[in-house]
């Protein structure tokens, strides 16, 4: 669709994870290779009222120890994961953000409950003491684009700045318009990812769906329960091919475009017809075609009907071919951390091409028909991969697919 | 590289002073307001009782009775918005071009009625007695991807929340997307509704317009006395086209998009920076993006909002921009008579920018009194006093957000 010959390179030089299973992306990664899970017994909020109590929520995180106290108390735990992942991220990409053009630096995040624990604060004080108890502090920190100019305002950016809340799917769709701010020319640099926290609303209303796993969750196994609810942070250092080479960066990837659609069918329930849209959008729009794609980073939520309906998607774009081709779901291990989730899934995307190592999906028991696909079941597999594609749909159907390929 | 160029086709507003871009555009030539008493939530016990509220809001009216049921607020203003939209644009949504179009929303506070509620039900009634047919709503990305559920629109959906720059935002991507050839057509939307949470919130930080008591509620932008926001609500959505398409269908064209522009100020988290950095960077970039020059521009539609800092810092902006041209260029805001919508500011701003080249009125400030001495720009006062208004053709709209994002966008007459 996009004429090639305009195209610029873009490349990742820097990642910062915090989640789970690890905070930083080494650990991250260690973490993710040897199938370790990051669900646990729900803590954040007293769970014993419903149907299921895990969840993938992050139990050692410290923010002040990476952003002081005096910058994290101002901001809810979506800002401080989000700052403190900016943070890493910047620090593994070597960047000097002091001596460059902050002009030409941006921020581009997704998030899909953004501050849920600062909300989840204020309507708890709301039905116990009444709504003028509430503490204007709270309310100060609840709204969304908070989470961007929280970032943006620590590193002093004056570049493009957005919050994407396209739901589940929201860092994907964040990683994109921060390639196109390359693309276009109005950035050379872009902090890109997503952050949310646990949300007690998205924790209840997925459990009254119905759709949330008790124990574990087991994306494409036949006995799979649901999905479960999870936290976390993921942001990439996106910058010109030919300013990472200047400045010597390591580079783990490039990124060669993404694609988007949207169903318009219904808010909850996922068509495999634009699943495949999206995915075929992303291809077009990189330049590549089914014989180079070497691994699916599965959107793989654990539920019925995501991981049907991914699986006829993927069977109706690539047919035979899909057989070759590994798909696994990080959310095995992570459960799903929202408007987080693609972008943490980007990064371990980044880090299987770098490293020839595909993450597995982990709690795989038993084989599904109805997701005919080499899921990696529960270890981690050494292949060359040279181009991934990173799927996320979300609620309402926004779906999209990135292209990533190996540097 | 050829430009590519891209065109407004379609206007749908629901607002508190009309719904449908006629009645919007009439009540701004008669400076009318919109604030009125609150109804839709009980604000006897606080000091402020008015607000931006769409009391004759009927959704049924526009878009029939069917499918409204589990709707909340939110997605029903931008519902309504978007077929009065299509309609005004005359587009036929098929399985031709639904790929070829896009939904691209900005909305900031346009879920969290419903996600509070959720939340507050749980904690009182137990998680167990939610309904779950309310939690589809509670996601900021509901309305619109209810539009695209409603009118076939597959090519994208997205939702962008960048407080008061969120309608100026969702445009520039849906641009984007139009001169990367994703799409051909873009529905740009923005929504916030009237509610109990965003009204409180704006209340206890002391931004509502007679918080203390002591000064009425008011929206005066530029005025000596102004002395805080007037919360308001409603939904804006136009459709924009790549030129040619527009021309091939042969479909009215009320404006191009000439240029945009955003950028971040990292002055200060939760106020403006006091030297109006980002106001300037950010109108400059719009004319460089545009390949203007400030004397170029006939008239600006300023963020103003009636608070204390935000207006008077613009004043200053547009003074350090624009030169002696500040002296002369009419300044306006449709704030006078709406309120603040927040995300929807720039929706409504841009709708009243595209009436004046189409109906040749420049809307004036109203509630303006007294002047203070240090907003003194060419102010629209009374009926388009002064104005040589068959000369409008290029019009600069601002939106800036206390939260850091600027954005601003210029539209001309179709040249």
């Amino acid at each position: 669709m996009h004429d090639p010959r305009m195209k610029k390179r873009i490349v990742v030089t820097g990642l910062g994870v915090v989640s789970s299973i690890g905070i930083g992306h080494e650990e991250f990664w260690k973490n993710l290779l040897a199938g370790k899970s990051g669900v646990s017994n729900i803590e954040c909020f007293d769970s014993s009222k419903h149907r299921t109590h895990n969840g993938g929520e992050i139990k050692s995180f410290d923010p002040e120890k990476y952003v002081g106290f005096r910058r994290s108390r101002l901001m809810g735990r979506t800002s401080q994961m989000a700052l403190v992942a900016a943070k890493l991220a910047v620090e593994d990409a070597d960047l000097n953000i002091k001596n460059s053009d902050k002009t030409r630096i941006g921020v581009s995040l997704g998030a899909a409950t953004g501050e849920a624990q600062v909300i989840e604060g204020i309507d708890k004080v709301w039905v116990t003491q009444g709504e003028d108890k509430v503490d204007t502090k709270l309310i100060r920190q609840y709204s969304f684009d908070n989470i961007p100019s929280n970032i943006a305002n620590a590193f002093r950016l004056q570049g493009p700045v957005r919050i994407f809340t396209t739901a589940c799917a929201a860092g994907n769709y964040a990683i994109g318009y921060g390639y196109d701010m390359l693309q276009t020319g109005r950035a050379d640099k872009m902090m890109v990812g997503g952050s949310d926290d646990f949300s007690y609303v998205s924790f209840t209303g997925f459990n009254q769906l119905g759709a949330v796993a008790p124990e574990k969750c087991q994306p494409f196994d036949k006995n799979r329960k649901g999905m479960m609810v999870g936290e976390g942070a993921g942001i990439m250092i996106l910058e010109l091919l030919e300013d990472a080479l200047k400045r010597k960066a390591k580079i783990y990837a490039e990124i060669l475009g993404y694609g988007l659609s949207c169903d318009a069918y219904h808010m909850t329930n996922p068509r495999s017809e634009g699943l495949a849209q999206c995915i075929l959008n992303a291809m077009s729009e990189a330049d590549i075609s089914i014989e180079n794609v070497d691994y699916i980073c599965a959107h793989g939520t654990g539920t019925k009907l995501n991981d049907a309906a991914e699986s006829a998607a993927l069977h109706k774009v690539f047919g035979e071919k899909i057989k070759e081709i590994p798909v696994s779901s990080i959310k095995s291990m992570l459960a799903h951390t929202m408007g987080a989730a693609s972008a943490i899934e980007a990064i371990a995307c980044c880090l299987t091409v770098k490293n020839n190592i595909i993450p597995p999906t982990i709690n795989y028991e038993t084989a599904d028909p109805g997701c005919d696909i080499d899921c990696v079941p529960n270890e981690a597999r050494e292949k060359k991969v040279n181009i991934v594609l990173n799927n996320a749909f979300a609620f309402g159907a926004n779906n999209s697919c990135l292209v990533i390929k190996k540097f | 590289m050829e430009k590519t160029r891209i065109v407004i086709t379609g206007i749908g507003i629901v607002s508190p002073i009309g719904i449908g871009k006629d009645f919007f555009w009439q009540s701004l030539k008669e400076g009318k307001s919109g604030v009125k008493p609150i109804t839709l939530f009980d604000v006897s016990k606080y000091k402020v009782k008015v607000g931006g509220e769409i009391s004759d809001f009927d959704p049924e009216e526009i878009l029939g009775k069917r499918g409204l049921l589990d709707l909340d607020r939110s997605t029903k203003l931008l519902l309504s918005s978007a077929k009065l939209a299509l309609d005004d644009a005359g587009l036929e949504i098929n399985e031709e071009n639904s790929s070829r179009m896009g939904v691209s929303v900005g909305t900031t506070l346009g879920g969290l009625d419903s996600y509070s509620k959720l939340q507050r039900e749980a904690f009182i009634e137990g998680p167990k007695y939610t309904n779950p047919s309310h939690f589809p709503n509670v996601g900021v990305n509901s309305p619109a991807s209810r539009v695209g559920i409603k009118f076939k629109i597959t090519g994208f959906n997205s939702t962008i929340s960048t407080g008061m720059c969120s309608a100026l935002d969702a445009l520039g991507y849906a641009c984007d997307f139009i001169k990367l050839n994703r799409i051909h057509t873009g529905m740009v939307g923005a929504v916030e509704d009237f509610s109990i949470e965003a009204f409180l919130g704006g209340y206890k930080l002391q931004y509502l317009s007679g918080f203390n008591g002591k000064n009425d509620p008011i929206s005066c932008p530029f005025d000596k006395n102004r002395n805080g926001i007037v919360l308001a609500e409603g939904a804006s959505t136009f459709v924009v086209e790549e030129i040619g398409e527009a021309l091939k269908r042969k479909a009215h064209i009320y404006g191009e998009i000439l240029g945009m522009a955003s950028c971040f100020d990292p002055a200060h988290l939760y106020k403006y920076n006091p030297k109006g950095q980002g106001m300037i960077r950010a109108m400059r970039m719009a004319l460089k993006d545009a390949d203007l020059n400030p004397v170029d521009i006939d008239c600006i539609f300023a963020n103003a909002n009636s608070t204390q800092d935000a207006d008077k810092i613009e004043v200053k902006a547009i003074k350090e921009v624009f030169g002696d041209k500040a002296k002369t260029v009419p300044v306006t805001s449709v704030k006078s008579n709406i309120g603040e919508s927040f995300s929807v500011s720039g929706g409504f701003s841009l709708a009243a920018a595209l009436g004046v080249m189409e109906e040749d009125f420049i809307p004036s400030l109203i509630n303006y009194a007294e002047q203070d001495p240090d907003c003194d720009l060419n102010f629209v006062l009374g009926e388009n006093k002064n104005q040589k208004l068959s000369h409008v053709s290029k019009i600069m709209v601002n939106t800036f957000s206390f939260n850091g994002a600027h954005s601003v966008a210029i539209i001309g007459k179709l040249k």
